[in-house]
């Protein structure tokens, strides 16, 4: 087994100044997956696309032997901004024609609704995205509710979860510092929340939000561009 | 009847420009009304995930640049068509931008479909028909099919199609597709 591999972790998210659920699992993916005598670079792909650093980036993500990419869902696929770092990457892969293959690829995708099953379609294009590059495709996490990992940090409903996820973080570590090629399978992370409560809880919370800047319920409900319409 | 067709202007090849020439001839013989906006490269700006759409400015982004048109046109159509390269088997991302600053257009609660499967509620009754046609000058099978499992197994109401240079197919899609707003799920 090789241990002294380069391994890049890219921050998907589009928030600004915000504190989000990926960037918390890129911290925890980071800490778990420490270096073992390797390097380990964390890739910020807001930081990267507005402050003009794509090509150093671009440089850094050839020359890794894996790739771990974490984004969260936006209707049902990849962020845009995710999108067009990965889409502009290609190009700079195409261009290049000095990359070599061999590079693994991980997909970490979570998503607000519960089921994390419908992370899938997107997984499937970090899937079609390696293909593109020549790199091997190995597994992604799929993760629903993603926002309870942040909103109840600490919380014993949790645990379950939080464990699953360290095992799939490990699951990361240990194949991309080897060598072998077998399947794995994708890893299903949902959290023990009962439905009926979590959608609840996320209701109160964005009505809560709204309530926060004057607004009432019924002034969620507006049609701006329809105003007339009844119903 | 209003026709409201966005695609890519980074991505003008001539697979998509008999494909534009396809649909608009299709839509203009139905008697439809065509407005085209066409999207660059940095002409609207990424979602960034705030939610200002829900709870600060219901039913609008909070980001001012041209999305505010796109939206107000797109709501206000009887068809919506999306034109867009198949890009590792989803949007480019000019596309994906303006599909991720759809969202002012729903609500944020949660509801349960027939399916079981979690959705956000309508903002509005009615919708356009929405209308996604992938191209590419060599989308794989596999690229195609995950184009149309994207949308297709998570949103209802909305027809997709990856055109491959096959005019008939395209224009029998078009003819089978009714061309209306449609109500209910999302």
């Amino acid at each position: 087994m090789s241990t002294s591999k380069s391994i890049v972790l890219i921050n998907g998210s589009p928030k600004i100044n915000e504190e989000s659920v990926s960037g918390y699992l890129v911290s925890m993916l980071s800490d778990r997956i420490g270096t073992d005598g390797g390097s380990k670079i964390i890739i910020n792909v807001r930081q990267s696309l507005t402050h003009h650093q794509t090509q150093r980036d671009f440089d850094v993500i050839s020359r890794a032997d894996a790739i771990l990419i974490v984004f969260p869902l936006y209707i049902f696929c990849l962020p845009a901004m995710l999108t067009r770092f990965l889409e502009d990457y290609y190009h700079y892969y195409a261009g290049s024609g000095k990359i070599a293959g061999n590079q693994k690829v991980y997909a970490i995708v979570n998503c607000g609704f519960p089921e994390p099953e419908i992370n899938t379609e997107a997984v499937r294009v970090i899937q079609s995205f390696s293909r593109h590059i020549n790199a091997e495709y190995r597994f992604g996490i799929l993760i629903g509710s993603g926002g309870i990992l942040l909103g109840a940090k600490g919380a014993p409903f949790i645990k379950t979860a939080l464990i699953k996820l360290q095992n799939a973080f490990d699951e990361i570590k240990n194949d991309s510092k080897n060598d072998g090629h077998q399947n794995l399978e994708n890893v299903l992370i949902n959290i023990n929340f009962p439905r009926w409560l979590y959608f609840f809880m996320g209701d109160r919370g964005f009505i809560h939000d709204a309530h926060k800047n004057g607004l009432k319920k019924k002034d969620m409900l507006r049609k701006p561009y329809l105003a007339n319409e009844p119903g | 009847m209003k026709a409201y067709i966005i695609s890519d202007k980074d991505y003008q090849s001539a697979i998509y420009n008999r494909l534009y020439e396809l649909v608009k001839l299709n839509l203009s013989e139905k008697g439809f009304q065509i407005e085209h906006r066409e999207i660059g490269r940095d002409e609207i700006a990424f979602c960034k995930g705030c939610f200002g759409c829900w709870i600060k400015q219901p039913g609008e982004c909070t980001i001012k640049d041209a999305m505010a048109e796109i939206n107000n046109n797109f709501i206000n159509s009887d068809v919506a068509v999306y034109l867009s390269p198949v890009i590792f088997g989803q949007f480019s991302a000019n596309i994906k931008s303006a599909v991720d600053r759809w969202l002012p257009n729903i609500l944020p609660f949660f509801i349960t479909r027939c399916d079981g499967s979690t959705m956000h509620s309508s903002r509005y009754v009615t919708y356009p028909k929405q209308i996604i046609i992938g191209y590419g000058e060599e989308v794989s099978d596999e690229d195609a099919q995950l184009f149309e499992d994207i949308t297709k197994k998570h949103r209802r109401n909305i027809e997709v199609l990856v055109f491959n240079g096959n005019d008939s197919d395209c224009t029998s899609f078009l003819n089978q597709t009714k061309l209306e707003r449609v109500g209910g799920q999302l």
